[in-house]
């Protein structure tokens, strides 16, 4: 314990290195003569030391030995004053001595120093005891006995000390040691208790403040490799600071109170913890309590802490040990957050004590009645309810979806409700889509932690529990191999708004990665296979994946795109870090492995968060720098490649028969000559389902030579249209959709060897129109398929959508830029256009090109919030633009686009 | 004794650590760095917006040899670290006075082992 310095230090505090030895010389001029008697006291103390720890370690608890300790101490004490003031012909009036902090609460470990408080009764009584104290302390240090003092008056004691909490906090657990009892009872009943209430809100902020402090530097997790019992999160600290944290509070109501399962837990781990920390000032020979690997194996051996009987073959490895000290760690910790999260009490006056007692607690209405939003946190209205799942998982839904945290209260009842045996539990099993629906939020993390902490993410995903509290012996690592995954996941959500510039680029990719949910499931399995005996993790957790996806019912597209996440997770780190990252070659290969910018971008968001989630240095600017020029090279290696690589048909044998399967009894030669010619992107950004599909509408091109295929998904729609290419289709399309009110947020446009052309457009219906006229849905496509067989008018349409929509001014200005690259394809210029988005766009760019006779060849287009990127490649009378008409086209879409 | 600072490209690192170790040398300070000489820096447009890399990516190895063993360091590094390419790096060369391992206060050559 440190008091921290005080003005007066001179005066009453002692270093916590031994006494002062010159003390009495220099401030008195008088050398006080060496005090014999106790020349013994050292070899005794010692002797006993030796005993004590032979008691230890032969099998006796740590409550014991820390009361044998702290009784050898308080003998020493007493027996030393006596002597001393026998010796100097002192009466004990005036001078007592406290034990605080640990020692006060008889908890003394083998290396810890005793924290003492010498009080006096005034300041005369101060400065006659100064000799006295000095040749105290002295004797105490020569006899092995590390004190660590302070000295205040009864006086002093009334003042609360704002830049020392500790000490005051250290007060708390005071006891009487030696010297004058009369003093002491007059500090402990009637100088400090009204100071002590008075204070309350300040200690308690204080002692918030510090918690605060020391959670943080220790990054608010349990789960460390190498943990330092005391300190850490879930160390002894953690139950010192609860029980503080109660006893300030002086409140007798529920929230500070514990069930007496819960108080018997609590005892179980500070028992626990405690023979920890004595076997590890043992081992170390001094007070250092960090749980170091080669101690957790010498601690695993012994069955350290555990009850004779406790199956000591199956703890004795280090790896369960350890899970059994997380378990330890956790109970202390929960308790202490549960705690913290507790209003601190606030002087108040009357009239704010009035006012507060009417008003009711800020409640925001979730979106089940069982539980609400009460300050900021989630909190529960009907218990019995979440003995249903799907009332208990919609609570973690809400928790991913807006961030808002549940509160411990709430954890604690979900134990409580999950526990008792007249709530079984109801619709149990948890369906894939409700699984997606946590996965796939903003705040995944919000709502897989508290999952984690209630045993129910093994529940769901059991192959989880490989890694629950797992040490794995590693260099770089700094948690537990559940942690690291977790902490990946939340280095992912805190994206949404980064808190240092590492972030700042990856911030977008978050934002619009697609498919996050199977990014997230990808995360939770990655390093399930560390827990599993198997020579490469990778291949363990690729079983793992088997087994998962079996039970959650995953498609074979989604269970492909988690394969090759988890397969390849190292991969994007590995090419940074061994590769020349600025060489095409290098970039081509590795987008040769991702195939697809969709891809591309989960694996990129998988190694930022795999890679920052080792510690928290492990994410250096540079890596960080480095990572994301791979990602951007690769991603325009991908937007200017596409037409360089087409597909050959008679080359994809394994997609051919996955398309047959899928489409029964169609022809090979009819599947060749679909797919001939394609750019390789579009097997790389559909499904063999989609595609097998895309070929039925195919097909049916003789029928109808306009096929379109309309898919309403949770928040939008997509269309596929197929037909024989012509001029300004793709524009004519885009112009429907706006003429409907529909806006664009992605496209794309292929063709294949054969002249027939596949635009996929996704977009959201901004009025709602098919959304809330099934009806309508009818009308769109009779629509769409009359403008691009010519028999309506474009026009009209867009006059009456013109007449109807006013212009928004736009949140977020973008500039527009255009740019012409005639190097990266063999046949056609690309043009990239990012400007700002709004409804119609895409038929705007697409009626200017085809006014000046540009052929679209393939399009990419995507929005990224009100930005629209747009890459087109195009040719004119089948060439690359000439510079000429470049020039025309940039000033027509300037003109056109601002 | 000298004391060696050589600027590598990253991907060259893996192999120059691994040569190093093969030749004995086991200890040295590895620092992520950024800089350029003849070789500048490199522009990429992603969605509009420009991502240029005035200071590219480096390695730092700082390694404190016995004379004996300089040379042999030195072509090592060449060996493995060269791939023709502007952008291959430096070796840097320093005469170092005294070395004192702070454990056991050993001092000189005998410090480095």
């Amino acid at each position: 314990m440190n008091f921290g310095a005080r003005p007066s230090l001179d005066r009453s505090s002692h270093a916590k290195n031994g006494p002062q030895h010159g003390f009495t010389a220099s401030v008195h001029g008088t050398v006080t003569p060496p005090f014999n008697p106790m020349s013994a006291l050292g070899p005794q103390a010692e002797a006993e030391r030796q005993r004590i720890r032979e008691q230890f370690d032969g099998g006796t608890g740590a409550r014991e030995t820390l009361q044998a300790l702290c009784e050898m101490a308080d003998r020493n004490i007493q027996r030393v004053l006596g002597e001393l003031q026998h010796a100097r012909g002192t009466e004990p009036q005036g001078l007592c001595l406290l034990a605080l902090g640990g020692y006060g609460r008889k908890l003394l470990f083998p290396y810890s120093d005793l924290d003492i408080l010498f009080l006096f009764g005034n300041e005369k009584a101060e400065r006659d005891f100064r000799p006295l104290i000095a040749e105290f302390s002295k004797t105490l240090w020569d006899a092995g006995f590390r004190v660590s003092s302070a000295g205040r008056t009864l006086e002093e004691c009334k003042r609360i000390e704002e830049d020392n909490a500790e000490f005051h906090l250290a007060l708390l657990d005071r006891r009487f040691l030696a010297g004058d009892q009369e003093l002491f009872e007059r500090l402990d009943s009637k100088v400090l208790p009204g100071p002590e209430r008075q204070a309350r809100p300040f200690l308690i902020a204080q002692l918030r403040k510090l918690t605060g402090e020391r959670l943080t530097r220790y990054g608010n997790t349990i789960f460390h490799l190498e943990p330092n019992v005391k300190e850490s999160p879930g160390g002894l600290r953690d139950y010192q600071a609860a029980s503080w944290m109660r006893q300030i509070s002086g409140e007798k109501r529920e929230a500070w109170s514990s069930t007496a399962a819960e108080e018997e837990l609590t005892g179980n781990a500070v028992d626990f913890l405690s023979a920890i920390r004595c076997f590890l000032h043992y081992a170390n020979e001094r007070n250092d309590n960090t749980l170091t690997y080669e101690l957790q194996a010498a601690a695993a051996q012994r069955a350290l802490g555990l009850p004779q009987n406790a199956g000591l073959d199956a703890v004795r490895s280090a790896a369960e040990w350890m899970r059994v000290y997380f378990r330890q760690a956790r109970t202390l910790n929960r308790q202490l957050l549960r705690y913290m999260e507790q209003r601190a009490p606030a002087q108040q006056s009357l009239r704010q004590r009035i006012f507060n007692a009417a008003r009711v607690p800020k409640v925001e209405a979730g979106n089940n009645k069982a539980f609400a939003v009460r300050d900021g946190l989630l909190e529960i209205n009907d218990q019995l309810a979440l003995a249903d799942r799907t009332v208990l998982y919609a609570l973690f839904a809400e928790a991913a979806r807006t961030g808002v945290p549940l509160s411990r209260e709430t954890e604690r009842t979900i134990t409580y409700v999950m526990l008792h045996p007249e709530l079984p539990a109801r619709n149990a099993p948890l369906p894939w889509k409700a699984f997606q629906e946590i996965l796939a939020s903003d705040f995944p993390g919000v709502g897989l932690r508290p999952m984690q902490r209630l045993g129910l993410l093994t529940d769901i995903l059991p192959e989880f529990t490989a890694i629950d509290s797992l040490v794995v012996r590693d260099f770089y690592h700094r948690y537990t191999v559940d942690e690291h995954t977790l902490r990946t996941i939340e280095h992912l959500q805190e994206l949404a708004n980064p808190p240092d510039p590492r972030g700042t680029n990856y911030a977008s990719l978050w934002k619009t990665v697609e498919r996050r949910d199977l990014l997230v499931l990808s995360l939770l399995l990655h390093d399930v296979g560390k827990g599993m005996p198997v020579e490469n993790h990778v291949t363990g957790s690729l079983t793992a994946l088997e087994s998962a996806a079996a039970r959650l019912q995953l498609t074979a597209d989604e269970k492909a795109e988690v394969h090759f996440l988890i397969e390849r997770h190292l991969e994007m780190s590995a090419t940074v870090q061994r590769r020349d990252i600025f060489d095409p070659a290098t970039v081509s290969g590795f987008a040769a492995v991702v195939q697809a910018p969709e891809r591309l971008q989960r694996l990129c968001l998988l190694t930022y968060a795999d890679i920052h989630a080792v510690n928290p240095e492990a994410l250096t600017p540079w890596k960080a720098e480095m990572l994301w020029q791979l990602f951007v090279a690769t991603s325009n290696h991908f937007s200017r490649t596409l037409d360089r690589d087409r597909l050959h048909a008679l080359d994809e044998a394994p997609v051919l028969q996955q398309i047959r399967t899928l489409t029964g009894a169609a022809s090979t030669e009819a599947i060749e000559r679909f797919l001939e010619g394609f750019p390789r992107r579009y097997l790389a950004v559909h499904s063999a389902a989609e595609t097998a599909s895309h070929f039925a509408l195919y097909q049916k091109l003789d029928g109808d030579p306009v096929q379109t295929q309309l898919i309403a998904t949770q928040h939008a729609f997509s269309l596929t249209l197929l037909t024989a290419d012509r001029p300004a289709l793709f524009a004519t399309i885009a112009g429907v959709l706006a003429g409907w009110g529909m806006n664009i947020v992605k496209a794309d446009a292929f063709g294949n060897a054969a002249g027939v052309v596949l635009d996929t457009f996704h977009f959201t219906d901004l009025h709602h129109t098919l959304e809330l006229n099934p009806s309508e849905v009818e009308r769109f496509r009779k629509s769409l398929t009359d403008v691009v067989r010519g028999k309506a008018s474009l026009e009209t349409l867009l006059k009456s959508r013109e007449q109807t929509s006013r212009q928004r001014a736009p949140k977020v200005e973008v500039a527009t830029r255009i740019s012409f690259d005639d190097t990266s394809s063999m046949h056609s210029t690309l043009l990239e256009i990012v400007t700002q988005d709004h409804p119609g766009l895409l038929h705007e760019i697409g009626s200017g090109l085809a006014r000046l006779g540009c052929n679209i060849e393939v399009a990419l287009v995507d929005t990224e919030g009100q930005k629209a990127i747009d890459v087109f490649y195009l040719t004119a009378l089948n060439k690359k633009l000439s510079a000429q008409k470049q020039e025309t086209l940039r000033e027509l879409l300037q003109g056109t686009l601002g | 004794m000298m004391k060696l600072e050589a600027i590598i490209q990253p991907s060259r690192f893996e192999s120059v650590k691994g040569a190093l170790l093969e030749i004995g040398i086991e200890g040295m300070t590895v620092t992520e760095v950024r800089g350029h000489g003849r070789q500048k820096g490199h522009t990429e447009v992603y969605r509009g917006r420009e991502y240029t890399v005035d200071l590219l990516p480096k390695i730092k190895l700082e390694l404190v040899l016995p004379d004996k063993l300089v040379d042999k360091v030195v072509d090592t590094i060449l060996k493995t670290a060269k791939t023709g390419k502007i952008g291959d790096g430096k070796i840097f060369l320093t005469r170092v006075d005294e070395a004192i391992r702070i454990r056991n206060e050993e001092r000189g050559e005998n410090a480095l082992q």
